[in-house]
């Protein structure tokens, strides 16, 4: 029964990881750039969703009408204003300037709302319900309908719109999408915005059962890359299989275990998947 | 900041450096102000850092983005030794370097085969790792509280006190021999065979190979000198301030800050980590002290009896890591080889108007 | 010591379901230039790659002097005297074209000095030696291409795999390499060399393999590979008439 309980809640929140992860690899399939500030963009979704739920009183998670296109345009600036001038540099650079980037938003939220710990609750942020004998956070259960909903979406975009075929091409072959007339740059930017999307409606997602603070985005870029390395850089599927496994994996090492250590076991198990199967669980990699 | 300008005067390089060295030897000796000489052995700690992971990043390209584990390394097991064993540092620190050399060829064993941002991602995770290991083994290392250091024994030599360690200048003498020597082997590794062999994997790891150089002896060659200074240096952090937990000397900004302060100097040059301490350390003292409000005020860009004036001098004392990203997004934007190779640039398009050959990229080159 | 330097032994090599490689097997004697002809994809490169331990042969043996040398790591089988160039050169781009052969050279000895005498050395053989200073990133095909050459040479190797060092050289800068090859010969160093221009591998080749999806076609002496019908059919008809 722990198990079943602790394997139930691993996976809801393995959604929201899911969604990190798709983010970074939507980016990195089409740009070959590695986002360390991924993070962050979901601290920015958070406190988003704190302000908003605070200040107008919008709920947690019907903000993400308003997380979404804020956080695309948000992404989209720093595709157009950073990222674009360094496609063609050395992978280390890349990697330094998303850091960077990632410093200056953490340290700005900081400034302007210090380093305290925000704590969003909603009525229903303990409540849970009962499915099968289990007992279920609400507000897991909802961010995790959220989330599969998103997913799917996003789905039904990459595979049936003409935008989406153009970014798929991209991702598969940038030359050669260029080639045949896919406006290769606009994708990048397109792609970015969706990558930021995503990772700030996780934060929404995640806000009303996580503590809020400048630093918080540091452990999911972490996390989100453990996502991605595992279920095959690049790959959607995935970093959606990537997110619900890490998810389970760190929910039930916390209850067999330590709480402690549930993070341990994850880049444990980051390793030696880079190590045994460095193409991902599924297979397919591009590098 | 001295710049490889003067390449045809082998005397005048030589002369400053040797006033150099004369004035850093006698500064305490001239100067008692404390802040003074802390600045001073931020200043060596900081140089120590980044020549010690330029031979990795610099020469041999490897990425480590978790040297935090080796300096943590270095600074627990010489605490832990001198708190919980009374083992005086000057042995202890040598146990914390040879262990964490073993770690440094363990780890480097297996991360090693991955290449690029493969590399990268698992350098972080191992240094996460050793972070989640000294929060979570409290009765080993004391967890989250961290080790808070008593008292340093006294050195002695023959029964003779050479210091007490009560002031900082036996810490101002220990950095500056130390960042001497790091300096020194960065200098011996470009001068030899290993920093060949080293520039060539960073160059081109398959060329590298076929040439005849194993990658993966080299590459642990490099991570071990890089981790036995790295290490050194955590231990010298720890007994300086004479308190670490893991939130100070294991966590991920304490690995960017190696990448930082080469990015900055210029990677891959002995100076450049020199110059990426001297820009770095001030300004991050300067904003401590707020020196940067007090300056603002003082223009007059912003008046101090305003909200925004009141938030600035409450604030940008703490905005040290802001003014960090700042600044790596200046730098790999303006200038990717670091404010070295910019100014070399800058002063070389003046000296000679001689068009260099055209640059051509190697992924064009081949028909 | 007679016996050939290099013999492969039904060499396979399969990545995932293909066969790059299929069964080729062939030796050389010291001394001879062995032209590697076919089609592009016929698995000329991959047999570079599974002689000089880039790739593991998933079957079959590469000898070298005799001795078995497949599993051995690329540094070691250039250790042993083997030493390959890249179809897509491979400069060492912020290093100056010295320091690129004295890496080379280094694989012989620990002496910075002797390195550079013995680069220097190589760098005047191809004509290179003005641009010693220059930066190896920032040099013209041709030279990028002699640079190669010079590099590999300063290991030393007895057995020398050249892999296309005339691809896009024009004219002239390709009779300079064929020169520069002849010049290998005559210092008995063995050369295998792939290359698609037909005149310039029919004039140096001692022996010629033919290699087509992988599978060794036909062997011999130029003369007889020109005659070759089959070859003719797979592959020439095109290129040489």
């Amino acid at each position: 029964m722990v198990f079943l309980q602790s394997l139930l809640s691993g996976v809801l929140v393995g959604g929201t990881y899911a969604l990190v992860g798709i983010g970074l690899t939507l980016i990195f399939g089409v740009m070959r750039v590695i986002n360390f500030a991924h993070g962050d963009l979901l601290m920015i979704g958070m406190y988003l969703t704190f302000y908003l739920f605070t200040l107008s009183g919008i709920d947690p998670f019907l903000s993400i009408v308003i997380v979404i296109p804020l956080m695309f345009a948000f992404g989209a600036f720093l595709q157009r204003t950073f990222i674009h001038r360094v496609l063609n540099a050395l992978p280390q650079n890349q990697i330094l300037l998303t850091i960077g980037l990632g410093l200056i938003m953490s340290n700005t939220v900081m400034l302007v709302f210090t380093s305290d710990y925000k704590i969003l609750s909603t009525s229903y942020s303990s409540g849970s319900v009962q499915l099968a004998g289990l007992s279920v956070s609400e507000p897991l259960l909802v961010s995790f309908v959220i989330t599969a909903a998103i997913t799917g979406a996003l789905y039904w975009f990459l595979i049936k719109t003409d935008m989406g075929q153009a970014i798929r091409a991209t991702a598969q072959d940038r030359e050669a999408a260029q080639l045949m007339g896919v406006n290769v740059r606009r994708m990048g930017v397109i792609a970015f915005g969706l990558g930021a999307a995503l990772a700030g409606t996780a934060g929404a997602l995640i806000s009303p059962t996580y503590y809020i603070f400048p630093q918080v985005g540091g452990a999911f870029t972490l996390k989100a890359f453990v996502v991605v390395v595992l279920g095959g850089m690049g790959s959607i599927i995935g970093a959606t299989v990537g997110g619900v496994i890490i998810g389970a994996v760190e929910s039930l090492s916390a209850s067999y275990v330590s709480s402690g250590l549930k993070d341990l076991f994850v880049y444990v198990l980051f390793l030696l998947v880079l190590l045994l199967k460095p193409s991902g669980l599924l297979g397919k990699s591009r590098m | 900041m001295r710049l490889p300008l003067a390449r045809g005067f082998a005397l005048a390089p030589l002369l400053a450096l040797g006033t150099g060295v004369v004035a850093l030897v006698a500064f305490p000796l001239a100067v008692t102000n404390p802040y003074a000489l802390h600045v001073m052995i931020l200043l060596f700690l900081t140089v120590i850092q980044g020549e010690s992971w330029n031979v990795l990043g610099g020469y041999t390209g490897q990425y480590s983005v978790g040297h935090a584990a080796y300096f943590g390394l270095g600074a627990y097991v010489t605490l832990m030794l001198l708190q919980f064993r009374q083992v005086p540092p000057w042995w202890g620190v040598w146990i914390a370097i040879l262990l964490a050399v073993a770690v440094a060829i363990v780890i480097g064993s297996i991360t090693f085969r991955l290449r690029g941002p493969y590399f990268v991602l698992a350098s972080i995770a191992v240094a996460e790792i050793f972070r989640l290991i000294a929060l979570n083994w409290t009765g080993f290392t004391n967890g989250a509280e961290g080790i808070l250091l008593n008292e340093i024994p006294p050195l002695r030599i023959g029964g003779r006190t050479i210091t007490d360690f009560v002031s900082k200048v036996p810490f101002y003498y220990a950095g500056l021999a130390l960042a001497a020597t790091t300096i020194a082997v960065n200098w011996g590794v470009q001068h030899s065979k290993l920093g060949y062999y080293f520039q060539a994997i960073r160059e081109d790891q398959d060329a590298a190979h076929s040439l005849g150089i194993s990658l993966p002896v080299y590459k642990n060659i490099a991570l071990a000198i890089s981790a036995f200074f790295t290490a050194w240096s955590g231990a010298f952090y720890g007994l300086y301030v004479g308190f670490i937990d893991p939130g100070t000397v294991l966590p991920v900004e304490v690995s960017v800050q190696f990448v930082l302060i080469c990015i900055i100097g210029g990677i891959g040059t002995i100076a450049g980590p020199m110059v990426g301490a001297l820009v770095l350390v001030p300004l991050s003292e300067a904003l401590r002290a707020n020196l940067l409000s007090d300056l603002l005020f003082k223009i007059g860009i912003v008046s101090e009896d305003t909200p925004t004036g009141a938030f600035l001098k409450d604030n940008l004392a703490h905005a040290h890591a802001l003014i960090y990203g700042i600044l790596v997004v200046l730098v790999i934007l303006f200038m990717p080889d670091g404010v070295l190779g910019f100014a070399k640039k800058l002063f070389s398009g003046r000296r000679r108007q001689t068009p260099a050959l055209p640059e051509v990229s190697s992924e064009k080159g081949s028909a | 010591m007679a016996g050939p330097i290099l013999e492969i032994r039904n060499v396979s090599k399969f990545f995932g379901g293909l066969a790059a490689n299929a069964d080729v097997s062939f030796s050389m004697e010291e001394g001879m230039i062995m032209g590697l002809i076919g089609p592009n994809g016929a698995g000329k490169t991959t047999l570079f790659n599974c002689i000089t331990g880039f790739y593991p042969p998933s079957r079959g043996d590469v000898l070298f002097r005799g001795q078995r040398i497949n599993g051995l790591t690329p540094d070691r089988v250039c250790k042993l005297g083997m030493a390959r160039t890249w179809q897509k050169v491979r400069p060492l781009a912020k290093m100056t074209v010295l320091d690129n052969v004295m890496v080379g050279a280094l694989a012989r000895t620990n002496s910075l000095s002797v390195a550079a005498e013995l680069a220097m050395q190589q760098l005047r053989q191809v004509r290179m030696d003005h641009r010693a200073d220059h930066l190896a990133g920032g040099l013209p095909i041709g030279e990028r291409k002699r640079l190669e050459v010079a590099r590999v040479l300063a290991t030393q190797p007895q057995l020398l795999l050249l892999d296309e060092v005339m691809g896009g050289l024009n004219a002239t800068e390709s009779e300079e390499i064929i020169q520069l090859i002849l010049d290998i010969k005559k210092r008995r160093i063995t050369q295998m060399v792939i290359e698609h221009d037909m005149k310039a591998i029919m004039r140096i080749s001692d022996r010629i393999v033919v290699l087509n999806s992988g599978e060794k076609l036909a062997e011999g002496l130029p003369g007889e590979i020109v005659s070759n019908k089959e070859v003719v059919t797979a592959y020439l008809g095109e290129a040489f008439e």
